[in-house]
């Protein structure tokens, strides 16, 4: 099931309206494991419906998404993450009156005294679990360099720093699919870069990654393969290096 | 101390436990997962109607008063019963206002909700004897205990304290525990909970029905102690002063929300009676809800996290006591949202 380059992820024939405007109009693509897939194309061309849909943030209008060779089509999002399909959103949503420690907490999977029940049978039952947790968070905390920031309130981050969030949170849930929207908009070049070695780093660990970026030299780098959408089509993929070389995809570009 | 000072020392206390407890059930709702709403007080005034008709007997068909459902239940089961009521009205109204519609159409909806309660319960006499409300609820245990009317009132006292210690053992147990901190995730960002595996329509219905559940007993415990009801004191208005309360104590912290209904409700309101009466009647009546809602106004805009604000959770290194402290400002609520 692990085996690298065998398909995580499976799209198939995938469409999406919005009344009359059809967002995504036949997508079919796969998601090997233990690759970044880069998904691709102008604006308007869909890239971000096809990550809400994965996500379950939004129903297909039909077409069929199978996860692990099982189908999870219109599941929503928060049984999807449970399955392991993480995502992080384009904007920041960190929880802003949280704090950095407590952003990575709530991501933790199976938690003890999430429930009701089980938070009443007191500290004892689920401070042993949530320790563990916290040793965890500060070794995503060290790793990203944000140590400092742990006892800050997520609203107080910069932009750059709640972009790191993003991703760590993402990570504290423990996915098997990590979904990135744009994953360095608006952040500066430095902090761009290490974001890109940590994916690569992430990438070499054996996590599977999923990744809209508008930055073709960045996605060159990170991603093989390659979807190209215009328009709400899957109009190319491959590798960097053959989708640079179709046509359609030059005009896409060039004229969308 | 003279005997009037006692029973005015000991109404007020009584009060003041009503309030903490309502306000603890609305900050669960509101301080705690987001949830605005503004019917709040139906879920209090279910409560109240529930107790009073457990407690008055079956309504013979020629009383003076009407209502429906009428037994003589023993203390404490009215007011265990008020709660069952509130959670299961929340549990109605969250069904379809919460699983739906976003903060703000949920709003609008509690709004609306309280009004057509107050008008059904107005108009409809067979139900709770309309507007004239229910009188005559026997007090708990009165014809138990042999006290004079002031022991009765401390006894009555001891009662609502001890219901304040139980409520507070369940809005502390939420709210210190990983469940507090996932409804506070899904208050700042109900997306990014939910594709962090969260059921935030779970979540924010169990709020919801702690809430109602506990605004049912505050209700059961303030119609117990002046036995009567009428849809009159349980106007939409009155929602607005714990809100007011849970705002200016500080929403989201339970402590904060008890200095909040100190001073709101009870300290603010007693203290009117006061002064001496000036301008024509029902002056001094009407400047108390416009100074509520200023009071609520100059809170979310200057000091939007109240008197006492969310405490900030901090963890202890190992090696290490854990230490909380330390007031380094926090997101402002008011324009970030929160």
């Amino acid at each position: 099931m692990s085996e690298p380059g065998r398909p995580l992820l499976t799209v198939r024939d995938l469409h999406r309206q919005f009344g009359g405007v059809r967002a995504v109009n036949g997508a079919s693509f796969e998601v090997p494991v233990g690759r970044i897939t880069g998904l691709i194309g102008p604006n308007g061309a869909g890239k971000s419906t096809v990550l809400n849909v994965i996500a379950g943030a939004i129903k297909p209008t039909s077409g069929e998404i199978a996860y692990q060779e099982q189908d999870i089509t219109g599941l929503p999002s928060y049984k999807l993450a449970r399955r392991g399909i993480i995502r992080t959103f384009q904007l920041s949503s960190e929880f802003a009156a949280l704090t950095v420690l407590e952003n990575l907490l709530v991501a933790a999977p199976a938690q003890r005294g999430e429930a009701l029940w089980q938070a009443a049978l007191g500290k004892r039952y689920w401070r042993p679990q949530e320790r563990a947790m916290v040793e965890r968070a500060r070794e995503l905390l060290a790793r990203f360099d944000m140590s400092a920031k742990e006892d800050e309130y997520a609203g107080n981050l910069s932009g750059g720093q709640k972009r790191l969030l993003e991703l760590m949170r993402g990570l504290m849930a423990g996915p098997a699919l990590l979904l990135l929207d744009e994953p360095m908009a608006g952040v500066n070049p430095s902090l761009a870069r290490r974001i890109e070695q940590h994916l690569l780093d992430l990438c070499n660990e054996g996590l599977t990654m999923f990744m809209i970026e508008h930055e073709l030299a960045v996605v060159e780098r990170l991603c093989d393969p390659v979807i190209v959408m215009a328009q709400g089509r899957v109009i190319a993929q491959g590798t960097m290096a053959d989708v640079r070389a179709d046509r359609e995809v030059l005009d896409a570009y060039l004229i969308g | 101390m003279s005997v009037a000072w006692q029973f005015y020392i000991s109404t007020v206390l009584i009060y003041l436990g009503v309030d903490v407890i309502a306000g603890w059930g609305l900050n669960l709702q509101f301080g705690v997962a987001g949830l605005v709403n503004f019917a709040y007080i139906v879920f209090q005034a279910a409560g109240a109607y529930t107790a009073a008709v457990l407690t008055l007997g079956p309504a013979t068909k020629d009383g003076f008063q009407q209502y429906v459902g009428g037994a003589h239940w023993p203390f404490p089961l009215p007011i265990l019963a008020a709660g069952v009521v509130g959670g299961l009205l929340a549990a109605l109204v969250g069904g379809f206002a919460i699983r739906r519609l976003r903060s703000d159409y949920e709003a609008m909806v509690m709004l609306v909700v309280s009004l057509i309660a107050t008008s059904v319960a107005t108009n409809q006499s067979g139900l709770v004897n309309g507007s004239n409300g229910l009188d005559l609820v026997p007090k708990p245990l009165a014809t138990m205990v042999n006290l004079s009317p002031i022991g009765y009132q401390w006894l009555f006292v001891g009662i609502t304290a001890a219901i304040c210690v139980c409520v507070y053992w369940l809005v502390h147990i939420v709210t210190s525990s990983p469940l507090g901190r996932t409804l506070r995730a899904v208050r700042d960002n109900e997306q990014a909970a939910a594709a962090l595996g969260k059921n935030v329509t779970g979540l924010r219905m169990l709020a919801f029905v702690l809430g109602g559940a506990i605004a049912g007993v505050s209700g059961a415990i303030l119609v117990e102690f002046i036995s009567a009801w009428s849809p009159g004191s349980w106007l939409y208005p009155e929602t607005f002063v714990y809100f007011t309360a849970v705002i200016v104590g500080g929403s989201g912290n339970n402590l904060g929300v008890m200095v909040g209904a100190l001073l709101v409700p009870v300290a603010f309101l007693e203290a009117t009676r006061f002064i001496p009466q000036f301008g024509p009647p029902g002056l001094i009546d009407a400047l108390q809800w416009i100074i509520v809602g200023v009071l609520a106004l100059v809170f979310l805009w200057f000091w939007p996290r109240g008197v006492i604000p969310e405490r900030r959770r901090r963890f202890p290194r190992a090696g290490q006591g854990g230490a909380d402290g330390g007031a380094r400002p926090a997101p402002t609520g008011l324009r970030s949202g929160a």
